[in-house]
């Protein structure tokens, strides 16, 4: 599938701050799932950019605006060819061992009920990942989700703008058609759990081809270790494995990590402006 | 170890004077009376005039105090170095080739020989360093390593200090208090100088520069500032290897590179030692609250265009509940027995040994897995029936949180206090720099615990330093 | 250097001048108090060297009255007061230790010393003649920090930007003494000064330390006219506004020369001499003594700017 992906985020620094540093995990790299025809990102200062491999292998720019004056808005465009590998992505690439994404972080935290059931569990580890991710989705698809407060409380703390998907809506009295929380939040549950099984699970960002269930969206989902396949892509919240419609933008412990921008001075932001990910021939 | 009686580094068990402290026993035997405390008030003077203070944390703002300084050296022999420097090289260089093995490939936790919840759920373990190539491999360029003595032949390692060891200005401001106060001492006794010190340092941090630095790499170093406890020593070191010494706001990251902020525009910068904590380094990738440090300086790390010593991360290879494995890993690396003890250390997390630890809580050390400085730690034979029952509570609560040792019976020193010349508890730590070579200064910084009986050595517990000296052959 | 050193030598040298400064107005307040014979007078010749100090406002909103105690306790202890002896010192050591490595041993140890000291006093303790004798120990301890940085600095850029800091503030205190009391020195009818005029005038001339030098350079008793041309216009004079302008210009050339570049601050300190150069005090009065003061405060202050932002200082 060949996708044409627009995206503008925005920041504000405090005013009077006398400059502003940037970290942009905005650049996806061609791999076994895609290949990345063009890609471009733009905003003030970029020109002078540092550029670097991060500890997860993301390619990262670190951009020192100065001075910042208002809004600063970074615009990432680009076209990405696609393949439907059911999910598999296998053991390439660059990054670090896949023991390490079995540290715990604040933010993958799960409880017990969510991934008790899978102790000790006789299956294959697809299998259990299987499950888990449906078990993943209907905790959290469930109004009364035994996860839904910590989740509140992890997404404030992230301080990440919303990844895919509507946000979940407050004091809204909508039953049975509750809106799902973001998609942060699944990946953060899923990863978690499979974490506390001893499975090393990733934290994906990327881009989300829409359908009529599911607008286009900067998106996330999880990525799992298996000793034969390889790392292999779970999307808990539409519930299947990651397909042609979803471009892999960046790799990270948690959301915290795998954040598309970072800013000091914070000041206001970052804010999503806009996204447009669209099927070109 | 146990309740043997310490070893006296002086004198022998039939009161003889050891062969290290002949002619020290001689020339103290000659002093005229009152001669002692001339010394000391004239050391006192000394520190206080030169600024050489410290900051009680906790206490009024602005209280600085000056660290007794005890005016009767401790020798070691040439001997007892060479064993000495030998195991603590060989510990340096294990250590740093674990580091490098923890941020790469992960084989010693590949080959179960140290459980891997213990690395991965580490906070001193810093994922954002995995895959990270420094300069020469070395991310501790700057290690102190603590060490008692319990025996003429006996040494324990107490503890590895990998993140920003202090106290090296100490050192060397007590060797040159020492040459003021008893320059005849000198011409009698054949001392390894120490004050080659700031050179070496400042060759090692030369040697670890970045691979695209061309010419003479310009050398920062980043202080907290002049409220932290040990601003002294970072202007002192600065000064002395004619490296610039910078608070975080003085330094900017643009297109990837570090510049320092001077009179004349922005100039690049090579090497950072730096004296603020992991956390406080760079707010874009650790603690964004940090106003201590430099926002995108770990980026520009990463991208190679600068070095940071120690590395960031380094924490992990010193950390309390590691530190039982250091034998381990010596082997694991260097194929070799480790050449200098490791204090044994009960795991309380295993129930038999948290009982037995708790019925024993009079005669052990426990100690927080991440305290420092003599903070959270509590010596069983001199604490009170009070304290006992109040750390058996803090074990019991969280007994991952807690390690349990054997109380050592550290040597002791002649020192002098009021009562006039007494033995005093001591450790040593001695300092090491690794760049392209490791090099340890002869003796290094020895504390003393001032207080008669008192095994607590650190200055902010009432502990004073001694200058160390090694005897050359 | 970095540009945070050079800020931190400039005010270094700037608040111990402060100091000095403020133990010397406090004097003048004290002596000119005790022999006042008015109703009220004493407070009045307290509140102008407070306003010569440029504290009289904070003063008043502390809703204190103005007595002998509580100014002199206001101008020496006070940490309200950001221009007290007791701040500057302060200021001034903290600045020293951020450039522990810039500065000099004996400069260090001068103004540590010092401060240590002065730390210990006890404000109640310190009344009458006690005070006379801490005011004359400030300015033993700016002179013994000034004869330690001369003495030992080296000269280079370091040594410009303490020596500009020195002379901006000495500038700026000569100026606002001289604001303070320019009507007592406007030209009159009467040529001989009364008893009031002549207590005015010693106050003006000790305030800058200059009552006896007076003597050797006018061989005349005391005269408006010579008074104020003594302390705009004598080269000789070393608190006077034409030698603190030609120094700091001076100053500022060599910062130029060292680093190979003019910046904005050198154009500053040219502006600043040319008002004290090839006039003399019959053009100032015809043109108006305060508006001119006014005006050299406002060039002093330029400088001052200038020199922050051509060097980098944040």
């Amino acid at each position: 599938m060949r996708i044409s992906i627009r995206h503008q985020l925005s920041t504000t620094p405090l005013p009077g701050s006398p400059n502003a540093v940037l970290h942009l995990l905005l650049t996806p790299q061609s791999g076994p799932t895609q290949t990345v025809e063009s890609w471009s990102v733009e905003m003030a200062g970029i020109g002078n950019a540092g550029r670097f491999t991060d500890a997860y292998g993301n390619s990262v720019h670190l951009v020192n605006q100065r001075p910042p004056e208002g809004e600063l808005v970074v615009t990432v465009e680009g076209v990405v060819t696609t393949v439907d590998r059911h999910g598999v992505f296998g053991r390439v690439g660059p990054g670090p061992v896949p023991a390490l994404f079995k540290r715990v972080t604040p933010l993958t935290k799960a409880p017990v009920s969510l991934y008790g059931r899978f102790r000790g569990s006789k299956d294959s580890r697809i299998d259990v990942l299987h499950a888990l991710m449906a078990r993943v989705g209907e905790v959290l698809h469930s109004p009364t989700a035994v996860i839904q407060n910590q989740s509140q409380t992890q997404s404030g703390q992230s301080q990440s703008q919303s990844q895919g998907g509507p946000t979940a809506a407050e004091g809204e009295e909508a039953p049975p058609d509750l809106p799902r929380p973001p998609a942060t939040d699944y990946a953060h549950a899923f990863i978690g759990a499979a974490r506390a099984l001893d499975i090393p699970a990733r934290y994906i960002t990327g881009y989300l081809v829409g359908d009529e269930d599911d607008p286009a969206a900067f998106h996330a989902w999880a990525e799992a270790y298996d000793e034969a396949l390889g790392w292999v892509g779970f999307d808990a919240m539409l519930g299947l494995c990651p397909t042609d419609r979803h471009v892999r933008l960046a790799v990270g412990l948690d959301g915290l990590s795998a954040q598309p921008l970072r800013a000091v001075p914070a000041g206001d932001g970052p804010k999503e402006i806009g996204v447009s990910v669209e099927v070109v021939s | 170890m146990g309740d043997t009686t310490p070893f006296d580094e002086m004198h022998n068990a039939d009161g003889s004077v050891r062969e290290p402290y002949r002619a020290l026993a001689q020339w103290l035997d000659e002093q005229p009376d009152k001669a002692l405390t001339l010394m000391q008030s004239d050391a006192e003077a000394i520190f206080r005039k030169l600024g050489i203070t410290f900051a009680v944390y906790g206490s009024e703002e602005g209280t600085e105090k000056v660290i007794p300084f005890d005016v009767i050296p401790r020798i070691i022999s040439a001997m007892e170095w060479r064993k000495l420097s030998k195991g603590i090289e060989q510990r340096v260089r294990a250590l740093n080739a674990f580091l490098y093995d923890i941020y790469h490939r992960q084989e010693i936790l590949k080959a179960g020989r140290i459980p891997e919840k213990l690395i991965l759920q580490n906070s001193a373990f810093c994922p954002e360093m995995m895959g990270l190539e420094p300069a020469r491999g070395v991310y501790a360029h700057i290690i102190g390593t603590d060490i008692v003595r319990v025996g003429p032949d006996e040494f324990y390692v107490l503890e590895d200090n990998l993140r920003t060891p202090s106290g090296v200005s100490y050192m060397l401001e007590d060797r040159e208090a020492m040459m003021q106060l008893a320059p005849d001492l000198f011409s009698r006794i054949k001392v390894a100088p120490v004050d080659n010190y700031p050179e070496n340092l400042r060759r090692t941090l030369e040697s670890v520069a970045p691979a695209n630095v061309s010419g003479a790499p310009t050398i920062a170093v980043l202080t907290p500032g002049i409220y932290n406890s040990a601003y002294f020593e970072h202007s002192f070191l600065a000064d002395q290897m004619g490296a610039q010494l910078c608070e975080g706001p003085d330094l900017f990251v643009d297109g990837g590179k570090v510049y320092m902020r001077t009179t004349t525009g922005p100039e690049r910068v090579d090497v950072i030692y730096r004296r603020i904590d992991d956390d406080y380094i760079d707010p874009l990738t650790f603690r964004p609250d940090s106003m201590l440090g430099v926002p995108g300086l770990f980026d520009a790390y990463r991208a190679g265009n600068v070095t940071l010593v120690n590395a960031p991360g380094t924490g992990i290879a010193d950390d309390k509940a590691v530190y039982t494995y250091v034998p381990e890993i010596i082997e694991f690396y260097l194929g070799e027995k480790a050449l200098l003890n490791n204090v044994p250390t009960y795991n309380c997390v295993d129930e038999e040994e948290r009982n037995w630890v708790l019925a024993n809580i009079g005669d052990l050390v426990v100690k927080e897995v991440h305290g420092s400085g003599g903070y959270g730690m509590m010596v069983g034979p001199t604490s009170t029936k009070a304290q006992h029952a109040e750390f058996k509570r803090k074990i019991e609560a969280r007994p991952d949180n807690y390690i349990v040792q054997p109380t050592l019976a550290l040597s002791t020193c002649p020192t002098y206090v009021n009562a006039g010349i007494a033995p005093r508890h001591v450790d040593l730590r001695p300092y090491v720099l690794m760049g392209e070579e490791v090099r340890i200064t002869p003796g290094g910084l020895t504390r003393v615990a001032l207080k008669k009986g008192s095994l607590v050595v650190n200055s902010s517990q009432g502990g004073g330093t001694k200058d160390t000296w090694v005897l050359e052959d | 250097m970095l540009g945070r050193t050079a800020q931190n030598l400039f005010w270094l040298s700037r608040y111990v001048e402060r100091a000095e400064n403020m133990a010397r107005l406090l004097e003048v307040g004290y002596r000119m108090s005790l022999t006042s014979r008015r109703e009220g007078g004493a407070s009045e010749h307290l509140v102008s060297m407070m306003r010569a100090a440029e504290v009289d406002e904070a003063f008043e909103a502390t809703g204190r009255q103005a007595d002998l105690d509580t100014v002199a306790h206001y101008m020496m202890f006070d940490p309200e007061n950001p221009s007290s002896v007791y701040s500057c010192l302060l200021a001034a050591r903290t600045n020293a230790r951020s450039v522990r490595t810039a500065i000099t041993i004996d400069m260090w140890e001068s103004l540590n010393a010092g401060w240590l000291e002065f730390a210990q006093i006890k404000p109640r303790d310190v009344r009458g003649a006690k005070l006379l004798g801490l005011l004359s120990w400030v300015k033993q301890l700016s002179h013994e920090f000034r004869g330690a940085l001369l003495g030992t600095i080296l000269r280079d850029d370091g040594f410009a930007f303490s020596q500009a800091g020195n002379f901006v503030e000495r500038a700026d205190n000569t100026a606002r003494i001289l604001d303070v009391k320019y009507y007592v020195l406007l030209p009159r009818a009467k040529m001989v000064g009364g008893d009031l005029d002549i207590q005015q005038w010693t106050l003006i001339l000790r305030a800058a330390s200059a009552h006896r030098s007076y003597r050797h350079v006018y061989h005349d008793r005391y005269k408006a006219h010579n008074i104020a041309d003594f302390l705009m216009l004598r080269p000789e004079m070393p608190r006077s506004l034409i030698f603190c302008a030609r120094y700091i210009e001076e100053t500022l050339d060599s910062l130029a020369d060292i680093y190979g570049k003019r910046e904005g601050c050198q154009e500053a300190a040219a502006k600043l001499r040319a008002m004290v150069e090839g006039t003399n005090m019959e053009t100032i009065f015809a043109h108006g003594l305060h508006e001119f003061l006014t005006e050299f405060i406002a060039r002093n202050n330029a400088v001052s700017e200038s020199l922050s932002a051509s060097y980098n200082f944040y």
